[in-house]
């Protein structure tokens, strides 16, 4: 490959090569190339390569341990422990609720957004303001909104007559759920809505206009222009959610603690109770790597689709 | 598509109590007295406006030192993260050198791996090396878990900088780092902007790994101070939310000084099209 020719993409690469511009070189372009993603290629194998492979060889007992030996007893241990399960399909319905809560409420929001609204700018900053609150914060923001007797549901609702009495929102473990799963909404659904929005600005106008004139209304529109023009936004937006469901722990840290009882305990606050409250490291790191791996396969298409995109 | 406008505003006016009632709360919690924020039924604006709990996490207690930690240790990432992309990014957009692809989707797919798993040996690590509870140690953490995406978002971003201006520096003799640092450089600012936010903010925002790898009082950050705030037996809320209301001001701001140059790099490097 001609490395001086370097973008080599489209009209780039029909440039005549420029091998002659710089006579005393000391290197090779490609060299100089990799040279400049070194240090970042360097802080990656250090700080997250050497930890990926001790937690690997944690999880197996070779690491870290009294006596090291290959063991698969982590692995097997998770497949029986009934604590395990729990979390994981706590985990399951989470993910689940918390996706397809970002997907209607961003769709929702990303569709008046899109129109030229007076004071629209008003709006698209507003729409993205809980996105930046740091979800431990916004765990304890929330706390103390569905805190029984001094909290602002609670009030506001009393106050509508909705409710006569206080309820222990994070008290009884469905409320709890629902919960986490509100607060969580309203902290991520901005990011889901963003690109929601991205992905509507992209549909030419054109053919909201060629509906129309075949006497399409708007439904009809929504259903055969919007969302088939979507699609591949959407699909974007769902793996990419997913991945950072799958990991939520500071707002049910500062929330819940994965509390009443372990109503809410999703897998990352199990791995870390594990590990820093009962010290079954071997244990937590099976656990995370399981993790991992789940998530490692939902994000496969979105690898796949970004990559062939880029390269 | 004309519609009634009147259904969109219903639709905003619903977003703008949902997205704004926490920060309402928060704000307004936060400048009741102690005995008001936890009066029954909750008085939704102070009846008596008081800064008395600004004063206390202000004067009392470890407050200011966690915020200044997380200052520290926030623009500390920012800067190390958006340096290390810089250079990666340059490399990766415009050089062509073997493994170039499968080195970016190495950086792509480092984004997946869960902090959950990194941070148990990462502790481990950080012990036998002597950097447990230190900023720096921190630091190195959240610079790792925040560049690869700088690195992916600023090779982007320098891919809509026009080569031709490299060319015309290099005819003139400019080694490649002068034509990074006096041409392509100046030329992608808004992308840097954009990544020294993000990281920024997500540092900001760590939790997990100040939890893991802090514990020493005159470290910790603000994210972790706040959750050390709730006390066994006695949760003093106004300061609690006077906390948080200062914790949420600083990315909140950010974000909207840097509103423009972030939410369009943000998209542009989830969706490569």
């Amino acid at each position: 490959m001609e490395a001086a020719d370097t973008r080599g993409r489209g009209a780039m690469s029909t440039r005549p090569a420029r091998s002659a511009r710089q006579p005393t070189q000391l290197m090779s372009e490609s060299t100089k190339g990799m040279l400049f993603v070194l240090p970042a290629l360097a802080l990656l194998v250090v700080v997250l390569g050497f930890p990926l492979i001790g937690a690997m060889l944690q999880s197996v007992n070779l690491m870290w341990v009294d006596h090291p030996h290959f063991s698969l007893v982590p692995f097997r241990t998770l497949a029986r422990d009934p604590a395990f399960g729990h979390a994981l399909l706590i985990t399951f319905y989470y993910v689940v609720c918390s996706v397809a809560f970002h997907l209607v409420t961003g769709i929702c929001v990303a569709l008046p957004l899109n129109r030229d609204l007076p004071f629209k700018w008003v709006f698209r900053v507003a729409a993205l303001l809980p996105w930046t609150m740091p979800d431990a914060v916004a765990g304890m923001v929330w706390r103390f909104m569905l805190d029984p007797l001094s909290g602002f549901i609670n009030s506001l609702l009393l106050a509508l007559h909705v409710i006569v009495q206080p309820i222990d929102w994070l008290g009884t473990p469905h409320s709890a759920f629902a919960s986490v799963v509100i607060s969580e909404g309203w902290r991520a659904y901005p990011f889901v809505m963003l690109l929601l929005l991205a992905g509507l600005q992209a549909i030419p106008r054109t053919q909201y206009e060629a509906a129309e004139i075949d006497g399409a209304n708007r439904w009809q529109c929504f259903i055969h222009v919007t969302l088939p023009n979507l699609r591949t936004m959407l699909v974007i937006a769902l793996v990419l959610d997913t991945i950072s469901q799958c990991r939520v722990f500071g707002l049910i840290y500062t929330l819940t603690n994965g509390g009443p009882g372990d109503a809410t305990t999703v897998l990352p606050i199990l791995t870390y109770q594990e590990n820093f409250q009962f010290f079954n490291t071997a244990y937590a790191a099976a656990m995370a790597l399981t993790l991992a791996a789940i998530t490692f396969i939902v994000s496969l298409p979105y690898l796949r689709l970004t990559m062939r995109q880029r390269a | 598509m004309r519609r009634p406008v009147s259904a969109a505003y219903i639709g905003m006016a619903a977003m703008l109590i949902f997205n704004l009632a926490p920060f309402y709360w928060a704000i307004s919690s936060s400048l009741k007295s102690n005995t008001e924020v936890v009066s029954f039924p909750a008085t939704l604006w102070p009846r008596n406006l008081s800064f008395q709990a600004y004063r206390e996490i202000w004067l009392n207690g470890g407050f200011p030192v966690y915020f200044a930690n997380s200052l520290i240790v926030s623009l500390a990432t920012a800067v190390l993260a958006a340096s290390f992309a810089v250079l990666a990014g340059y490399g990766f957009s415009r050089f062509r050198f073997r493994f170039r692809t499968a080195l970016m989707s190495i950086f792509l797919a480092s984004q997946l791996i869960p902090s959950i798993l990194l941070v148990l040996p990462y502790f481990k690590l950080l012990t036998i090396v002597g950097l447990y509870d230190t900023r720096i140690g921190l630091i190195a953490a959240l610079t790792t878990m925040s560049h690869p995406f700088s690195v992916w978002m600023l090779a982007g971003y320098m891919d809509s900088v026009p080569i031709e201006i490299d060319q015309a520096a290099m005819i003139d003799g400019a080694t490649r780092f002068r034509v990074l640092i006096h041409v392509v450089l100046p030329n992608a600012i808004p992308g840097i902007v954009a990544t020294m936010t993000f990281a920024f903010l997500m540092s900001w925002g760590d939790l997990i790994w100040a939890l893991c790898l802090i514990t020493d009082e005159t470290k910790i950050t603000l994210t972790l101070g706040i959750t050390r705030l709730v006390g066994e037996y006695r949760v003093e809320w106004a300061q609690i939310m006077a906390a948080t209301v200062v914790a949420a001001i600083i990315p909140a701001g950010l974000y909207l000084f840097a509103q423009r140059y972030i939410v369009n790099s943000f998209v542009e490097s989830a969706v490569r099209e």
